[in-house]
Order: structure tokens, then sequence, then C-alpha cells
């Protein structure tokens, strides 16, 4: 039995105490620095990465694990006593990342009280993609499914390979309209955009307080439409104005998830959740309106890492980011980014 | 004018780009020597044997540039030029102001040849008879499906090279695999992702980071992207969890910025580098030809040293068309055929009299 379990299980009533929306900043400064020290003893990959990056004085110094290590390593603090692990999505050739899970309890309460904090409104959920049970590893049919749950008869409409049922998706929002009963569809914006070609020249007028979170990018698809294109489609097919669509911005390394609603607002965490965006060049803080990379910081993450350097640039507005994502330009430029597609596809 | 004039006026145009290398009318002349057999095929018929040959070049060619480095484009349209093709070049939307400056080099008559475009005009496809497409291989492949049969069609998609130490003791060739690594910012397709090198690769390594030290101080790199800086800083990043996690892996790198990078990586494979003065060094496995099958498709260029023919046969079967001395790895000859066709003769449409 890991010997760090002990200490997980204190440390988990703590954070679950702490996954509260007046989360105050001393309080998120104590837990992080407690848990980093927890991980830096149990996590032997990233206490390998922070013996020679000094103590932390506040959470801002936390050495932040790079995203990539999730796809060489196995980042726990407790190895032998991983229950769940969630993988990044990839080609099958494409080294994925894991994150594993001592136990997903946390991570589950994460997301529910991280949508509790967003305030959304209330309503049927439609959840346009994989039923968890048919896509174990994902973690976002899982955190789609702990949002079903709190939802009554909540619906899936994708297959476990996949597919779209388009057919009973447009009968369960026909039934919403007859019933005028508000509907929340959630999905990948690459699955709405996939439905509303479905549909095709077809125009729901969705019920007052019906909503759409999309979450995602288009990874894979070779697709890529700007947001103003997407949300646009979401007012034609379903009648949904910006301000009533949700995006949220996760990933399969963190726990917690970033939310944006309409167009134009920065993403915003709930308070056990914070992110720094970081110079690439000079790896410090940039300043207010600059572009750098997003540093993640989530206190859910117990037994994994809490600090996670990512990938994805974005703009820093106050304690809030614009996200730029994965800019097609930070994959391996110039000459080899076809070559890299050919490795991937060996 | 005739090719000869044509030699004449590229190659005093040319001398306002050093990074193309020797560039004299002889070469260009000796280039049409090598590749059509005479040097003045272009201009009428000459004998060859029992009969007369006469060459002629394509009324257009459509030139689509990338935006890497001016050189291939330049080398590209000198190439058009030197056949005495109508050129339309279409570059990036950023522009290559190269082109222009090279055009203004020309007399009257040879730059009416040329015609710079950031944007594609709807007859240029219709006006070419040759097409020579640079790009990502998505680019070349859109090309390809719409050159018409009768049109010829030149593909260079995107291209990587590395460097090979066989025997450098005294490390008399690392400010020479500097300087490969540092021109253009390693933008061009004939920058070395990597090096392999033989004996203590994580030594030479060291010292190939003194000398990219010394290159910054004296030649800094250009500005970079944001995003460019993040793929520097991520494969830093990564590579240093690997290292202090007991792989053989070590970085030097510039502090308190993005400018150079040396990773020594002890492990098999074609690593890609993201570039901006970011390269590898990796010991030289047995195999050149195994280490780098999953890439064959992409390499262009191997910089070896010594620079030996014996030498050479380890790599000329990687899938690259050239094979130079580290420290040539920027300034190909322009006898080098890129794309592992003649350049020049891939081009003419020959006429055979029979007397």
């Amino acid at each position: 039995m890991s010997r760090a379990l002990p200490e997980y299980l204190e440390l988990e009533a703590c954070v679950l105490e702490a996954l509260r929306d007046d989360l105050g900043e001393t309080e998120f400064e104590l837990l992080a620095l407690n848990v980093h020290r927890f991980q830096a003893t149990w996590n032997t990959p990233y206490s390998r990465w922070c013996a020679a990056r000094g103590h932390p004085r506040s959470w801002r110094e936390i050495p932040a694990a790079p995203q990539s290590a999730f796809k060489r390593y196995k980042l726990s603090v407790a190895p032998d006593r991983v229950t769940r692990t969630f993988h990044t999505s990839g080609t099958t050739s494409e080294r994925r990342g894991e994150h594993h899970f001592v136990d997903v309890r946390l991570c589950a309460e994460a997301v529910r009280r991280g949508w509790k904090w967003l305030q959304a409104p209330t309503a049927r959920l439609l959840v346009v993609a994989p039923a968890p049970d048919d896509a174990p590893h994902s973690s976002l049919a899982y955190m789609l499914s702990v949002l079903a749950a709190g939802s009554s008869a909540a619906q899936f409409f994708v297959s476990a390979d996949g597919r779209l049922d388009a057919g009973a998706l447009v009968s369960a929002l026909e039934s919403a309209m007859h019933a005028r009963e508000p509907v929340g569809l959630l999905g990948t914006a690459l699955a709405f955009l996939n439905f509303f070609e479905r549909l095709q020249s077809r125009k729901f007028a969705l019920p007052p307080g019906s909503f759409a979170l999309e979450t995602g990018g288009y990874k894979g698809s070779g697709r890529d439409i700007p947001k103003p294109d997407l949300y646009a489609r979401f007012g034609v097919s379903l009648g949904l104005a910006p301000a009533d669509i949700i995006n949220e911005y996760g990933m399969t390394e963190i726990s917690s998830q970033f939310y944006t609603r309409g167009l134009g607002l920065p993403h915003e965490g709930p308070p056990w959740l914070r992110a720094l965006v970081i110079s690439p060049e000079k790896g410090l803080e940039v300043a207010e309106g600059e572009t750098g990379f997003l540093r993640i910081f989530d206190l859910a993450n117990l037994g994994s890492v809490l600090a996670i350097d990512t990938q994805d640039l974005a703009i820093r507005r106050g304690e809030k980011f614009e996200l730029l994502g994965r800019d097609p330009s930070a994959l391996p430029g110039g000459c080899s980014r076809a070559a890299d597609e050919a490795m991937r596809g060996q | 004018m005739n090719t000869r004039d044509r030699a004449h006026h590229l190659s005093r145009a040319a001398t306002q780009f050093p990074f193309l290398g020797e560039t004299t009318a002889e070469i260009l002349l000796a280039l049409l020597e090598h590749e059509l057999g005479s040097a003045v095929a272009l201009d009428d018929f000459v004998s060859r044997g029992s009969t007369f040959v006469r060459a002629y070049g394509p009324c257009a060619i459509l030139h689509i540039i990338s935006g890497n480095t001016p050189a291939a484009g330049l080398q590209s349209l000198i190439r058009g030029l030197l056949l005495g093709a109508h050129n339309l070049c279409k570059v990036p939307s950023t522009g290559m102001p190269e082109l222009a400056h090279f055009r203004g080099g020309l007399p009257q008559e040879l730059a009416a040849r040329v015609e710079i475009s950031t944007e594609l005009p709807g007859d240029w496809m219709a006006r070419a008879d040759a097409l020579i497409v640079f790009g990502v291989d998505a680019t070349v492949a859109h090309f390809r499906a719409r050159a018409r049969a009768d049109q010829l069609f030149i593909g260079h998609g995107h291209k990587i090279s590395f460097g090979a130490v066989f025997s450098d003791p005294a490390s008399e060739r690392v400010a020479a695999a500097a300087r490969d690594v540092t021109v253009f910012d390693q933008q061009g397709c004939l920058s070395p992702h990597v090096f392999y090198v033989a004996g203590d690769a994580r030594a030479y390594a060291a010292r190939l980071a003194e000398e990219m030290r010394r290159v910054e101080q004296r030649d800094p790199r250009g500005p970079v992207g944001v995003s460019a800086a993040n793929s520097v800083r991520s494969m830093r990043e990564d590579l240093h969890f690997r290292a202090a996690n007991g792989e053989p892996v070590a970085v030097w790198a510039s502090e308190g910025s993005t400018a150079w990078t040396v990773a020594f990586e002890g492990t098999p494979g074609f690593p890609l580098s993201p570039l901006h003065r970011f390269v590898f060094v990796k010991p030289l496995p047995a195999d050149m030809v195994e280490e780098t099958r999953h890439v064959k498709p992409h390499l262009l260029c191997a910089g070896i040293w010594p620079a030996t023919l014996e030498n050479a046969r380890a790599v000329a079967a990687t899938g690259v068309t050239r094979i130079c001395p580290i420290g040539e790895m920027q300034i190909p000859p322009w006898t080098w055929r890129p794309a592992g066709q003649p350049a020049l003769a891939s081009l003419v449409r020959w006429v055979d009299v029979e007397t």
C-alpha cells in the first residue's frame, strides 16, 4: 500500500473543503503550498524535477511540470493506487498523455462545483458526446457525464465509435420545443459543427433559458472555423445568441475547468483554479495585455501535479486570460511540420 | 538577348545576395552545359551526333514561393530567367523584398520578364506552362491537383536536413557546424535539425554550445514571435524534465531568452527541432539509413565531416539529394538538383532535327 495514501486522504478533505466560491487568497496559498510539498515528496518524476528548483514561497513560485511530461512519466503520488486514467487524444502511434487518479472523487466534485460557480442555467442536458462507459479514458466524456448526472433525464447522442445520432438529437430538440422546456446542449465544437451540417437548412428556436456548452477544438479533424462563425451557426440552427453559449477550456491533465460566455470575454476559473500568462522568452509573468503561455494551478489535481506549463498561448487580462490556443506556428516550424505529420503516421 | 548575355546580367544582379554563393556567368553557363549539354542550345540548333537539337524553355513559369528564406525563391527565379522564360512569382503575403531588389538589378529587358505578387492573380495559372511550387506538402498537393496535363510541374514540399560528424577529435569543424545552424536562423530547408556525432557526442554538444553562444554575441538571432519562442521553451522544458529523471539528455541554452539551444539526446531517432537556432546532437548510429527511415521522404541535405566519399556513402541512401561538408550546408552550388532531378533540363522541351 502506498505510504502516501494517509496524507492524500487528509489533503483530499482539505481540498474538498476549499472547492467553494469564497475561497480566499491566503487559504489558496497555504493549501497550494501544502499540496505541492506533498507532491514533491511522493510523485517521484515530479520530485526529481523540483529538486533543483528550490522551495516556493508562494503559489506563483511552485515549479510547474511541462504538459509533455504526462506523455512520458506516470505522474502520480501513489502510482500503485491508481484507480482511473484519462488519456489525451491523438493518433494511435502518437505518444499520449496520461492523467492518473488515485480517486476521481475530487475531480468530479471540482467539475460539479465549478459548474455551480459558473451559475449556468438549469436545464435538461443533451450531451453531444459519448457516454462515459463508451469512452472510459476520455476526461471530457467524464466531465460531461458528471454534469449530466446532475440533470434529470440527460441523454447522450454519440456512440462509442464516435457516430452522432442526429435523428435522436433532432427528436429531443423537437420535444423540448413542443414542451417549451429549456435544454442545455453540451459537446465539442466539432460535434456541433457536424450536427449543424446534418441539419442542413433545418432550424430550431430553442425555448428561452436554453444554452450550449462547447469545448475543445477541432483536433485531428483538419477543420477549424473562427469562433464568431461557429456561434453564428448556433444562432441560425438553434436560435441561440452568443450570450447563451458557454466555452469550456480544460485539458486531460487538469481536473477543473475554465469558462467564458459569448464572444470577446476572457476565460476565468473558479477560485481553486488559477492561471498565469508567462513569457516564453523570459520565464516571467507577462504584463497586462501581453501574450505568453498558460501556467495552470489546479488544487483539484491533488494526486498528480498541481502546477502545469501548458503549450497554449493566451493574452493576460487581469487575473483572467484570453485564450489563443495552440497556435499552428507553435508546432515544429517551417520545413519540419510536414515531417512531423509523417512521423506521427508511422 | 541570348543566353550568354542573360547569364552575365543575372550574375551581376546576384552579387547583391552573397547567400546565393558564387554566381558568376561562367558558373551559370557551365550549369547549362552540364544539364543541357551545351550553353547555347537555347539560342540555336547545336549538333549532336548525326542530328541537330535545340532546347526551348517554358514561355512562362509560375513560381509559388514560401516564406522561409529568400534563397530558394531567388534561385528558382534565376533559373527561370536563365532559360529565357517569363516569371510569375507569387510570394508570401508577408512579402519577399529580395525578389524586387533582384529585379531592380536587372536590365529592362530581363526585368520585364519578372512579375511579383503577394496574391495569386486569376490568370497566372492559365498563363504558365510550368509550375514550380515551394511550400508545405498540402500546398504542393493543392497546386499539383490544379495543374493542367500540359503544364510542367515541379513540387518542393517541406524538407529537413541533418549533419553527421564521423570524426572531429580536435573539434575543428564546430564553428562550421554552428554556422550551418545559425544562417537564416535555421529557417531554411538546408538548416540542420541534428548533428549525429561519432565518439563523445555529449562533449561535442558542449563545444557546439560554446560556439552558438559566440555567434549570438556577434550575430544575434532575429526577432521571433511568441509562438515560435513558446515552441523552443516547450521543447527545452521537456528535455530538462527528462534530464532530471535520469534520461541521457542535456541542454545548453541562452539564459533569459530563447536565442540559442543545443540539446544532447542519447536516444535513437531523428529529433525535430523547433528551429530558430535550436539544434540537437546525438550519437552517430551504426546505420544512418535505419535511424532516419521514418523521415526519409523529407530529407534534403546531409552535412558531413570529414567530407569523404566513404562517409558520403553512409548517408547517401537516407533520401537526401545533397551531401556537402559541414559548414557549407547553406550554400548549395548551382549544379545541385534539389528535387533529385535536373533543375533546368526538367523544364526544357527539345526539338530534334534529322538532316
